[in-house]
């Protein structure tokens, strides 16, 4: 079983339409594209942490952030596409901390 | 190393420069913003084996920050999120503060000295009526180079015994085989460098997308600078790694990478694409012992009955000398399409990478990690990838070479260079060798007859024993053997069955192996303490303490010598009034010294931001090793040696594809494969005490083809139960997202305490290495 680049994209371009139908309404609470759902960084420095859901096969986060399509934030960083997942993740909001922590700024 | 201000913002001018000048500098200009410390120092990041270098900002005795180190050379200012990770590791709320023993079946504190000396006693007294052989310790590739070449001497030159062995025995033992059997010596020729010199990576069985994600990030920026290059993703299902921009995307069957790279040099040998100069210059042909089985059971390699220590005999390989053309002969029966027929890869596809390998002029470089290692074949699989850039000649070169991934961040370090392993002596030598015991009584000086000759037993024996009832005390530290081990079900039970038994367990926060612990030590972590760890490509790098630990933790080379101390053993850490960590690492040098390995003095390491690679000859690192001009072992007029063998010869190795240890069949249809996920570390004690990693990825699913959810009637979310032969764990589907199993595989991560899968694991091992497999065994799965 083997596939190619192009059938890759054909593949990420019908589950950015999944994600973006799917991901509606969903726990986040955000749509991708949804917009004001900005969350504070770990600490001044860390990445920026992504409102909304993530997990879909990467390649798709330029559908928006290139362009600030749906009012989402336009990335500084282009040439470090598409492995924006590698800084950027997405969260869970309703989940409760494994452990509290007492790490302060 | 401390640097203010001044010198952080200078540094980052330099770097600025050298990006200039083509030195890419990765790290995201809007990351400048600095939050409010009172000094940044230099650290090695706490997890992968790329080790990543990171500035952390500490304010008020707290770390508050980090930084990727825009002057590393491994990152270039880059990290990925666990990295941005770091500083909150150390503030999960339950941090072990005091020591922990066991009372009326709950762990209660108890003072440092009651522990320690309690500590000693049971070993002194499982020594005094049992020997040497039944005590143990279980350390750890994420140990320092000062502990493991403590426990190391504590162990060996100590009390006796070679049982001794760090986790790399589950992540990079066969990655060591293969490299012992290959060149005669350890670790990797090549460096990082390769990646930006490079035409053409192979990523075998590695998601380096989610397991090495700065690596990754440097390949995919050499693929934005020059569209030529070319990433090819081979996989057992399709993950990050498959994903855009890789240019080849291919996925087989489970094991069968023992056919597909045969036929891939069946295709380099047919087709004429052979470096015949090379081959009759530098290589040797051997064919070695085959139908080896796989440990399965204890009994396995005794003629049916369970090993003692007076039986026990680990399984040695052994090579016979065979021509090349012999070699081509064994290569016959693996065409591409008989290739195709096991693997499920279209013949076609396996011309095609073959002929990348064999292309005149193209550089290969290929990347693997623990689809290769921890693999019941692993030794065999390392060796025929090696077979590759042999033939072909594309190796210990700038831009050509195989470079085995290492996973954790100090098991080429530690484990592998101070030779903490039930065989191993420091930098390379061997229990076995009478020489080399006879070296170490002069470095260590102790009594040559103390250091045993047999070595010790190997992981998965240690836990065998321990559950027999063989090893009474063990000491585990810095590592969570009751949630990784594969069959941890058989070894969790093992440990609790008491009698004599003692488990003594050093940890810094609550875990599957601390709960099943009659002693528990609560440790130092990282920045905590003073260290130093070894990465992927012999790059040995020094950090400063920098923070206190938290109540009465307390670092583990600490534990070491204070437990030395009372088993009348403190002489063995004196070192007059030298810092200990100093003389130590002075010592550990001389081991390495003149044999290839050669390290340079402690201080270099404490000053050079972002280390060196070894062997460091005149203050000058090596990043091409056998290769004349960059190896100071390599002589003028000699272009490659291959020094590891005392005939300068690299062997390719004839090694079949044999069936795996276990298979689905009619009863348990499913594959499974285990693995991490990018936001977790092992087994997330420290990842899923940061909020936004646990946030991230809050458990851990079971991944499924979409028609199998189907077939099964489960949906995206819905609960699973996974059981095989040996036990079952209960988790959530997922159908989609990064990862898409074939159809028949499912894919499940271990990070998550509440989804023990290696319940249903298998202790399959790789006889040679003794590296257990993962990646492969029978389940069924249904809807939960």
């Amino acid at each position: 079983m083997t596939h190619d680049r192009c059938k890759t994209a054909v593949a990420a371009g019908a589950a950015l339409a999944l994600a973006l139908g799917l991901f509606a309404g969903a726990a986040l609470g955000q749509a991708p594209g949804g917009a004001g759902a900005r969350l504070p960084r770990a600490y001044p420095g860390a990445p920026p942490l992504v409102p909304h859901d993530v997990e879909s096969r990467q390649g798709l986060c330029q559908e928006c952030h290139a362009t600030g399509a749906e009012g989402a934030p336009i990335t500084p960083h282009p040439d470090r596409t598409p492995y924006c997942v590698q800084c950027h993740v997405g969260q869970e909001r309703s989940v409760t901390p494994f452990v509290p922590s007492t790490w302060r700024r | 190393m401390r640097i203010d201000r001044r010198e952080f913002i200078r540094a980052t001018v330099t770097a600025g420069v050298a990006s200039a000048v083509g030195a890419d500098l990765l790290v995201p200009p809007e990351a400048q913003a600095q939050p409010p410390v009172d000094r940044w120092q230099k650290a090695p990041c706490r997890f992968c084996g790329t080790g990543c270098s990171v500035l952390v900002g500490v304010r008020r005795g707290r770390v508050v920050a980090v930084r990727g180190d825009a002057e590393s050379a491994v990152n270039r200012g880059l990290l990925c999120i666990k990295g941005y990770s770091l500083p909150k590791i150390l503030y999960g709320g339950d941090r072990l503060t005091t020591p922990l023993l066991r009372k009326g079946g709950r762990l209660v504190p108890i003072t440092w000295d009651a522990a320690l000396d309690l500590a000693a006693r049971k070993i002194k007294e499982a020594i005094r009526a049992h020997g040497p052989e039944s005590v143990a310790a279980y350390f750890s590739g994420q140990s320092t180079i000062f502990e493991g070449y403590a426990i190391n001497k504590l162990m060996k030159g100590g009390l006796g015994t070679n049982n001794l062995e760090g986790n790399p025995r589950l992540c990079m033992a066969s990655a060591v085989a293969g490299f012992y059997s290959t060149f005669g010596m350890d670790e990797p020729m090549g460096c990082y460098d390769d990646l930006e010199l490079t035409d053409t990576v192979f990523a075998w069985g590695a998601n380096v997308a989610e397991m090495h994600p700065v690596l990754y990030a440097r390949i995919v920026a050499r693929k934005h600078q020059d569209p030529r290059v070319l990433l090819v993703s081979l996989q057992t299902f399709t993950n990050r790694t498959s994903d855009e921009p890789a240019d080849l995307a291919v996925v087989f069957k489970p094991h069968s990478d023992l056919a597909l790279a045969n036929a891939m040099a069946h295709v380099i040998v047919t087709e004429g694409l052979v470096d015949r100069e090379f081959v009759a210059r530098h290589t040797v042909a051997k064919r070695g012992l085959e139908q080896i089985g796989f440990g399965l059971r204890d009994t396995d390699e005794y003629g049916g009955r369970p090993p003692s220590w007076a039986s026990y005999k680990p399984f040695a390989d052994r090579g016979t000398a065979i021509g090349f053309d012999e070699y081509v002969t064994f290569l016959e029966p693996y065409t591409p399409e008989y290739a195709e027929q096991v693997s499920g890869v279209p013949a076609a596809e396996i011309r095609r990478m073959a002929r990348l390998y064999g292309e005149p002029g193209r550089k290969v470089v290929s990347l693997w990690t623990m689809g290769f290692n921890q693999h019941a074949r692993g030794t065999w699989i390392n060796n025929l990838v090696y077979n590759l850039h042999l033939l072909t000649g594309k190796i210990a070169a700038p831009g050509n070479g195989p470079l085995s991934l290492t996973g954790q961040p100090s098991a080429c370090g530690t484990t592998r260079e101070t030779g903490a392993l039930a065989h191993l002596l420091p930098a390379g030598h061997f229990v076995a060798n009478a020489e080399h015991r006879k070296k170490a009584a002069e470095i260590w000086k102790v009594p040559f007859e103390r250091i045993s000759p047999r070595p010790g037993y190997h992981t998965m024996e240690m836990f065998r024993a321990l559950d027999r009832g063989d090893v009474r005390v063990v000491w585990i530290n810095t590592t969570n053997p009751f949630q990784t081990l594969p069959h941890v079900g058989r070894y969790r039970t093992g440990a609790r069955r008491g009698g004599e038994r003692f488990v003594i367990v050093s940890e810094v926060y609550p875990s599957e192996t601390s709960r099943l612990a009659d002693l528990v030590l609560p440790s130092a972590m990282w920045v905590e303490k003073e260290g130093m760890f070894g990465n992927t490509e012999r790059r040995t790098q020094h950090w400063a303490k920098m923070v206190d630990p938290p109540g009465q933790a307390r670092d583990d080379l600490w534990q070491i010598v204070e437990l030395a101390k009372r088993l009348g053993l403190g002489s063995l850490f004196e070192y007059g009034k030298e810092p200990l960590r100093k003389a130590l690492f002075e010592e550990y040098r001389q081991w390495g010294r003149g044999k290839g390995k050669d390290l340079a003095p402690y201080e270099v390491y404490t000053k050079v931001r972002g280390g060196l690679r070894w062997p460091v000859v005149d203050n000058r690192e090596t990043r091409w090793r056998y290769r004349e001009g960059f190896d100071p072992y390599v002589k003028q007029g000699e272009g490659v040696r291959f020094y590891g063998n005392p005939d300068g010869r690299a062997v390719i190795w004839a090694r079949p594809w044999e069936p795996p240890a276990e298979a689905p069949d009619a009863e348990y249809p499913f594959w499974l494969t285990t693995g991490r996920v990018l936001e977790h570390w092992h087994t997330g004690t420290m990842t899923r005490r940061v909020p936004e990693l646990h946030r991230a990825v809050p458990a851990a699913p079971v991944w499924l083809h979409p028609e199998d959810a189907k077939a099964l009637g489960v949906a995206d979310g819905g609960r699973v139960r996974v059981a095989s032969r040996r036990g079952a764990v209960v988790a959530t589907a997922q159908v989609g997202g990064r990862n898409t199993p074939p159809r028949g595989t499912v894919v499940v991560p271990f990070f998550d305490e509440s989804v023990l899968i290696n319940l249903a694991t298998l202790d399959a091992y790789d006889p040679i290495s003794k590296q257990p497999d993962f990646k492969k065994c029978a389940v069924r799965v249904a809807k939960a």
